[in-house]
């Protein structure tokens, strides 16, 4: 990889990091707000109680998955033909 | 309790153990030779972190005696509204090792950079906007500190019975050796046995909230019973809306630019660990913000009176401690929230020495062109944080109002300060150096100065003000002020 296409490669990383931020958000608004007056329980807790909790925390662990294998790409850190010191 | 020596072995056992670590770490390094490279070594740690331990530092970095104390404490009084609200947290890790991790990551081993300040140095190629950096870092590092001082000494008064003082001594001191001795790998690996212990702690005080409350049904239905606003979102209008908001800028989004964040991007080793530190961060931060502030509801089985009998939040959680759990175990559980102090001291306290010698120091003698010995860099390194260390340490027995003032300001005032000269500077090429300082200095002081007066617009925090002021100066500066050299942005930016 040439320094620019690991720069655009970083870049990418870096957006799809922030986007996977709004998809979190928006997941947290509706598993919390959104579910604020749907009357079911869970676990004796109002479901709001733990999907804006628990179910927060879940989503946000398969979002991180996902964008870690499907954006973030493995190349060397070190500028190319330079060798890694001891 | 008072008397009981034993009650100390736990803890005395843990700070023992971990200047073992951190005199082994350095021996080992020592041996494989990784001293020759001093600086680096010390206060980076070779960048050969793997990802659990990564994961580990940023998470307890992060955590710190309040997310233990003060925030479960007002979780008892408010209810699931808080936990809501807390686990905006696990945003933390994930956000700034994929934002900022494998950018500085790069640029750190083409400059052979080994702190944040390096990278803003080179980018804006402005020493002055350096030193304003590492005076902004040292002076709110060394006020959150102390806050973690004296928030841990004053927990271990409360739960073994002896005083402030001894306390301070047992953790605060032995907290500065170990930095000291070990440096930044030290550092990295204490901090990881430190959020191991934190879980511990955790899932231990748990397990007997819910056996002196009667059980989880039990302790739900009284909650269910006595208070039914603590399971409603807004809580009964103690969670409004706009401290939602406030809280994913203030303690979500916006923590991506705290520098001892941003300097483990620094030291990891490859898109392995960066990618391993991103999921196991997430979960031991989910884990240890849902897990805390759920003992502290759940804990209305246990204290049943209202707050001003215990008198005030920061009360709640020791009267829990010291009411559901045997003598014995709580002096082992106690470890957990003082782990949260001591891991966020030591890195603070790497951070704001390597500044103080790296960023200042070294670049001041490396300008008028002499080369300290790495004898003498070693010497002054260790020198600056067992000083800045005992500074701290001696301000802490008798803190002066002062510091809870400059406190206060810290998390929002470096946020302020860091969040658009990063993120901007790296990633949008016309950033430029007049920008990053009208920001950095303009967009702080209004912080500070709104928070100090307590002005606030809608009812917001004023983060909300500080960082939309430090972007409209840096927009402002970097239309007005001249791009950097082409030679500078061609580092950052290649064609």
């Amino acid at each position: 990889m040439t320094e620019k296409e690991k720069y655009l490669q970083i870049r990418r990383e870096a957006m799809w990091t922030g986007i996977t931020l709004v998809v979190l958000i928006l997941f947290w608004l509706v598993a919390g707000f959104g579910l604020a007056d749907v009357d079911m329980k869970l676990c004796g807790l109002p479901v709001w109680a733990v999907g804006g909790t628990i179910g927060v925390w879940f989503f946000a662990m398969v979002l991180v998955k996902l964008l870690t294998t499907a954006v973030f790409k493995d190349f060397p850190l070190e500028e190319a033909g330079e060798e890694e010191q001891p | 309790m008072n008397g009981d020596w034993s009650q100390l072995l736990p803890l005395l056992g843990y700070m023992a153990f971990m200047i073992g670590v951190s005199v082994f770490i350095r021996y080992q390094q020592q041996h494989a030779g990784l001293m020759n490279n001093f600086v680096r070594t010390y206060f980076i740690g070779n960048r050969d972190l793997g990802g659990f331990v990564l994961a580990m530092t940023t998470v307890a970095t992060y955590s710190s005696v309040s997310s233990f104390v003060g925030g479960p404490g007002v979780a008892w009084n408010v209810g699931f509204g808080w936990v809501y609200m807390a686990v905006v947290q696990v945003t933390a890790v994930f956000l700034v090792l994929g934002i900022f991790g494998k950018r500085v990551a790069l640029l750190a081993r083409k400059f052979d950079a080994v702190t944040v300040v390096d990278i803003i140095r080179r980018r804006y190629n402005s020493d002055l906007l350096a030193e304003i950096s590492a005076f902004i870092i040292v002076l709110f590092f060394c006020a959150t500190m102390v806050a973690q001082f004296v928030g841990g000494a004053k927990l271990f008064e409360a739960v073994t019975g002896y005083s402030y003082v001894t306390g301070l001594i047992l953790f605060g001191l032995m907290v500065v050796v170990y930095t000291t001795i070990g440096g930044f790998r030290a550092v990295a690996v204490t901090d990881t046995c430190c959020a191991l212990m934190m879980m511990f702690g955790i899932v231990m005080l748990v397990y007997f909230v819910l056996q002196t409350g009667g059980g989880y049904d039990n302790i739900v239905a009284s909650i269910e019973a006595r208070h039914p606003e603590m399971l409603e979102p807004l809580s009964g209008g103690k969670m409004p809306y706009g401290l939602y908001l406030t809280q994913w800028i203030l303690v979500g989004i916006c923590t991506i630019a705290l520098p001892q964040s941003v300097v483990r991007g620094l030291a990891f080793k490859d898109n392995k660990s960066l990618v391993r530190a991103m999921l196991i961060g997430t979960f031991v931060v989910g884990f240890m913000n849902i897990g805390v502030n759920l003992t502290g509801i759940l804990g209305q089985g246990v204290l049943t009176g209202d707050l001003a009998q215990y008198g005030g939040s920061d009360n709640i959680i020791p009267r829990i401690v010291v009411t559901a759990m045997p003598p014995a175990l709580a002096s082992i559980a106690i470890i957990g929230p003082l782990a949260a102090s001591i891991s966020t001291i030591s890195s603070l306290l790497l951070v704001g020495s390597s500044a103080i010698i790296k960023d200042v120091y070294l670049h001041r003698q490396q300008r008028s062109g002499k080369a300290p010995s790495d004898k003498r860099l070693r010497f002054l390194s260790m020198l600056a944080t067992a000083i800045l260390g005992a500074i701290v340490f001696v301000i802490a027995l008798t803190p002066p109002s002062l510091i809870w003032l400059i406190n206060m300001f810290a998390f929002g005032g470096l946020e302020t300060a860091f969040f658009w000269t990063l993120l901007l500077g790296l990633y949008w090429p016309k950033a430029n150096k007049m920008g990053a300082m009208l920001s950095m200095t303009g967009g702080t002081l209004i912080y500070c100065l709104t928070q100090g007066l307590g002005f606030k617009i809608m009812g917001l925090h004023q983060i909300t003000i500080g960082i939309t002021v430090s972007l409209l100066l840096f927009l402002l500066g970097s239309y007005l002020g001249k791009p950097e050299e082409k030679d500078v942005l061609a580092d950052f930016f290649p064609e």
